[in-house]
């Protein structure tokens, strides 16, 4: 029973963690209905940004925060307006041409990455890594927990601001329908780049959330790409209760599945449970909650 | 006109560039490697590039060759069996090198390997460890370092003189590495009357490994045998420290615990854990603490085990082509069977034991994080300090 | 290009005689390794080019006929040359389950469904090491060692790949192919089973890249479920080939995989050591920045805009290169 509850303890915190790189993909693909396929890449470059400020700078990764964010809003915006926007102007035999842009975008980042930092394995030392406290024997991992916290923070904040505010409503009707948008007189192009910067920005996030409990290495982005659009299609595309969802969801299942199906093949039952919610439950839990 | 010109020019430097290593045949003595220089083993590939480099300018230097001057052609096998194998290719026929040195990751040594069996030319592995490239009968190929199955034989005599454990939970990399580590180990446990609870693999790269390592308190093993690499290693004892896992003692198996990253990540947790390992700088062998204080300060970075098989290698080859009648092929391949030399990596001597050709036998060591530093406690006559054990790890942890 | 047979004559000629032409086995080795991504990148044009399926799962069917070829050897003792007849039909079968599956869905959500049974089948194989040795791999000796039968069978596989998409797209499956693709639900509603099409040219697809696989087992000798299930190494790799040629055009892959083996090669081996050491450490910085550089201003690959680079070469001004329709 112990066991149990521990493996659900430890896949509800690192769900906390997934959702938080999920949050980002859900809006991007809820508004611009592509797969950001460089958004492990985005947070691998936060994830450097939080290292050289924590290790030049001696800036906490909690800080860190306050740079890596906007810096890779920023760097969103600027792949959005000037290597997405372009492709929706030409004409090609696939529509998929921007998901395979990013697969270039994430090409050059990770390069670009080591070129710089080489592909020395790095890591931050902070007081906390790996501490936890402990509720009846079993262990809660305090950066995770802080995580999980960020992770309903951020998601209360975007929720309010689409729902609330002039800006996030144009971002909600751009989702449902870009066209009818445009007739309003929403600047469409617009909303893309804040939304894909917004996107960068909640990935940052991630990255610097987790790197006190991970390590970092220039190729570490892939894996969590993968995470993030399973994460996306179980929550449902851009529904930002939908992420905290899925990410929790998809957290559980894998820890599960590692404890009692095996361990190398938890990745594998988090992917089947995927390809079950994408052809029986298309759109997601969104469909169930309605939220 | 002017066109003409471009192709006459590009004409010239095309043969120039077909010819270019006949011409230069007779100065200098060209060796190929190949190493992992971009992609995830990266890290590794640029400690044994710069390993290499550092032999090399001392082989030189000291005219090891006379007035031949050795030169080593790195080239980049990205990680994958695929690139290494075309990498292997043109470093025969393009740079048409006497031997090849090298092979980090065991599936692109397998394909290194098959290159050189096939085209007749020696092949130096220096790290590659997977038990059956020397069990192919290949006879070209040669290895410095011991195969997997020999890294936890420093730990066997420990096991059997001291801790006399009963119980014992593997877990490993799915790796080529990993997956035959673990086999030999099981069998050694088997041998020694070992009881193994618990044997899982695990993809590396994972962030939280609780779950895995809930079945393991859950079997409450008395060993806890780990063959991983880097960071996971790190991972994985601090997240052992996190759920309060407490065996009579942890081993490594792999590289991932002498690095000096473990103590940084892993901090406390990494406090008087165990690891096999094949060579420790403070080892009685001439020069190794040399070679490990120089690379200190030439890169500015610690080196460790890969390095100095990658130096020792360095100078094999160079002893082997000292000692070839010629630069031919079988001449080379003659000297380098008859290799008998002392490195800072220990002896070598390339032998023939169970199904393995070519292989250099070399003892392996116990070494413990005391105080984060890396100490070598086993055997016990060449330590470097005394073994802390038993442990009291809620002390420790604390 | 079909206008001009005597160019294709030439090349052709040029190819057969290519061995005794070049003695060096290294530019052998690097011809056969682009010949096999020929077939890979035809394959998945047809089943994304044409047909406007676009998989990223192509590593599947390379990773089922490379196991194929392997398991003869490890588990039937016969030789690896029978993954050459079974890789195809077995690669085939996979083919047609996957498609059951995942042709219920479309466009991006086809893509992801590609991935994630991408991932599963690696997963798996690491996994399941009774039966596919997990990660120790399969490794059998060469048959050969000249390279000289490997090349023609690489020739001859690729021009039997792309002979045989060619003959299909002329035949009424490729109207059906590009009808689907241009817009299914027209497909649909003019009588056209979408599915069983779809089905047939993930068929045709899966079965020529399973053969690629069986290929690559006898002639590297080595595989392991991470070389031949990569998603980055065979899968993006497969869809790269056919981005950089041109999706949709008979000769756009066979370009595209000549392009990127000769340029990932080049680089990775900084010019063949003319260049200092670090343009060598950039070879994958130098794919990414091609892919972007294709995408962003030859939206249809080198062979699908041939005609808009002769007039950026030329000069000329003549706005008559398809910028199409103002989408937005």
């Amino acid at each position: 029973m112990e066991m149990f509850i521990q493996t659900l303890v430890s896949g509800i915190l690192i769900g906390g963690i997934y959702a938080l790189i999920g949050i980002g993909m859900t809006l991007i693909m809820g508004v611009m209905k592509i797969i950001n396929l460089a958004h492990g890449q985005l947070m691998m470059v936060a994830m450097y940004i939080t290292f050289v400020c924590h290790q030049y700078l001696g800036l906490d990764p909690y800080f860190a925060l306050f740079i890596a964010m906007p810096c890779l809003f920023v760097l969103g915006a600027a792949i959005q307006k000037y290597l997405l926007n372009p492709l929706l102007k030409v004409d090609s035999i696939l529509p998929e041409n921007q998901v395979l842009m990013t697969v270039g975008i994430g090409m050059v980042l990770t390069e670009v990455m080591r070129f710089i930092f080489h592909s020395d394995y790095r890591s931050i030392e902070t007081g906390y890594s790996s501490t936890a406290f402990y509720l009846g024997g079993i262990s809660f991992n305090l950066p995770m927990f802080v995580a999980f916290g960020i992770a309903l923070l951020l998601t209360l904040g975007l929720f309010l601001f689409l729902l609330k505010t002039d800006v996030g409503k144009s971002v909600r009707a751009t989702a449902q329908n870009m066209d009818a948008a445009m007739i309003l007189g929403i600047n469409a192009h617009w909303i893309t780049i804040l939304t894909y910067g917004l996107g960068s920005a909640l990935v940052a996030a991630a990255g610097t959330l987790l790197l006190p409990i991970y390590y970092l290495f220039p190729d570490i982005g892939g894996p969590f790409t993968l995470k993030a659009f399973v994460i996306t299609m179980l929550g449902g595309m851009g529904s930002t209760v939908g992420a905290i969802v899925g990410g929790v969801v998809l957290g559980v299942a894998e820890s599960l599945g590692a404890t009692y199906i095996a361990m190398s093949l938890k990745d594998a039952v988090a992917m089947v449970i995927f390809l079950l919610v994408l052809i029986f439950l298309p759109g997601g839990l969104k469909k169930l909650t309605k939220v | 006109m002017m066109k003409k010109l471009v192709m006459t020019v590009m004409m010239i430097v095309l043969c120039a560039l077909l010819a270019a290593p006949s011409v230069w045949a007779r100065e200098t003595i060209k060796v190929g490697i190949v190493l992992p220089l971009t992609g995830g083993q990266a890290a590794f590939g640029e400690i044994e590039r710069n390993s290499f480099e550092m032999a090399l300018a001392e082989i030189n230097s000291a005219k090891l060759l006379g007035d031949k001057k050795l030169e080593f052609i790195f080239e980049d096998d990205t990680g994958k069996p695929e690139v290494a194998r075309s990498a292997a290719e043109k470093l025969i026929t393009k740079d048409q090198v006497v031997m090849l040195g090298g092979g980090y990751g065991s599936s692109e040594t397998f394909a290194i390997a098959g290159v050189a069996q096939q085209s007749a030319i020696p092949f130096l592995v220096n790290t590659g460890s997977a038990d059956k490239i020397t069990e192919q009968g290949w006879d070209y190929v040669y290895r410095l370092n011991p195969a997997a199955s020999d890294y936890p034989m420093g730990l066997e005599t420990f096991l059997t003189e001291v801790v006399k454990p009963k119980t014992a939970a593997i877990l490993y990399e799915d790796s080529n590495f990993g997956s035959s580590s673990s086999k030999s180990f099981e069998t050694t446990c088997k041998r020694l009357g070992i009881n193994v609870v618990l044997s899982e693999n695990y993809s590396k790269g994972g962030v939280d490994f609780k779950p895995l390592l809930v079945k393991v308190k859950q079997a409450n093993p008395d060993l806890v045998y780990m063959i991983s690499y880097l960071m996971d290693a790190s991972l994985l004892m601090g997240q052992s420290m996190e759920l309060r896992i407490t065996p009579k003692l942890f081993v490594g198996g792999a590289a991932g615990f002498t690095l000096p990253e473990f103590p940084k990540k892993a901090g406390k947790a990494s406090e008087n854990v165990f690891s096999a390992t094949l060579w420790y700088q403070t080892l009685p062998y001439p020069g190794a603490m040399e070679y490990f204080n120089n690379y200190g300060k030439k890169y500015g970075k610690e080196t460790e085990y890969h390095g100095a098989e990658a130096y020792a290698a360095a100078y094999v080859i160079a002893d082997t082509l000292k000692r070839a009648k010629s630069l031919s092929r079988p001449d080379v391949k003659a000297a380098l069977s008859a290799t008998d030399m002392m490195t800072v990596f220990g002896p070598v001597k390339f032998t023939s034991y169970d199904k393995k050709i070519n292989q250099n036998k070399l003892p392996t060591y116990l070494v413990q994080w005391i105080d984060g530093k890396l100490e070598l406690v086993w055997p016990k006559k060449i330590a470097s300090k005394p073994f802390i054990y038993p442990i009291d790890f809620e002390k420790t942890w604390k | 290009m079909n206008s001009r047979p005597w160019v294709l004559g030439i090349i052709g000629l040029l190819l057969l005689a290519f061995p005794f032409l070049v003695p060096s086995d290294y530019y052998r080795h690097i011809l056969i390794i682009s010949l096999m991504w020929v077939v890979i990148g035809s394959s998945w044009n047809l089943l994304a080019g044409y047909t406007g399926q676009v998989s990223f799962g192509h590593a599947v069917f390379f990773g089922t006929g490379a196991y194929t070829a392997g398991l003869c050897v490890t588990k039937l003792g016969i030789s690896a040359w029978w993954g050459l007849v079974l890789g195809g039909p077995v690669a085939l079968l996979v083919g047609l389950v996957i498609g059951w599956i995942c042709f219920r869905l479309r466009g991006p959500y086809f893509a992801l469904a590609t991935i994630a049974v991408g991932e599963i089948f690696r997963l798996v194989a690491i996994a399941w090491r009774d039966f596919t040795e997990g990660m120790e791999g399969i490794l059998i000796i060469q048959t050969y060692r000249s390279k000289v039968p490997y090349y023609y069978l690489a020739l001859l596989l690729a021009a039997g790949c792309i002979l045989a998409i060619h003959l299909v797209m002329r035949s009424k499956w490729g109207y059906y192919f590009v009808a689907i693709r241009e817009d299914q639900d027209v497909a649909e509603a003019i009588g056209i089973s979408t599915f069983r099409y779809k089905s047939l040219s993930l068929m045709i697809s899966s079965f020529f890249t399973g053969v690629a696989g069986a290929f690559y087992m006898n002639y590297m000798a080595f595989i392991d479920p991470h070389v031949v299930f990569s998603l980055h190494d065979v899968s993006i790799m497969a869809i790269l080939v056919g981005i950089i040629g041109g999706v949709g055009t008979l000769w756009g892959p066979p370009l595209g995989a000549l392009v990127m083996v000769w340029l990932q090669e080049t680089f990775r081996s900084s010019f063949f050591g003319l260049l200092p050491r670090w343009v060598s450490e950039a070879h994958v910085l130098v794919f990414g920045l091609l892919v972007i550089f294709v995408i962003r201003y030859l939206a249809n690959g080198i062979v699908g805009d041939w005609a808009h680079i002769k007039q950026l070469i030329f000069r000329s001004k003549a706005a008559s290169f398809s910028t199409g329709g103002d989408r937005s």
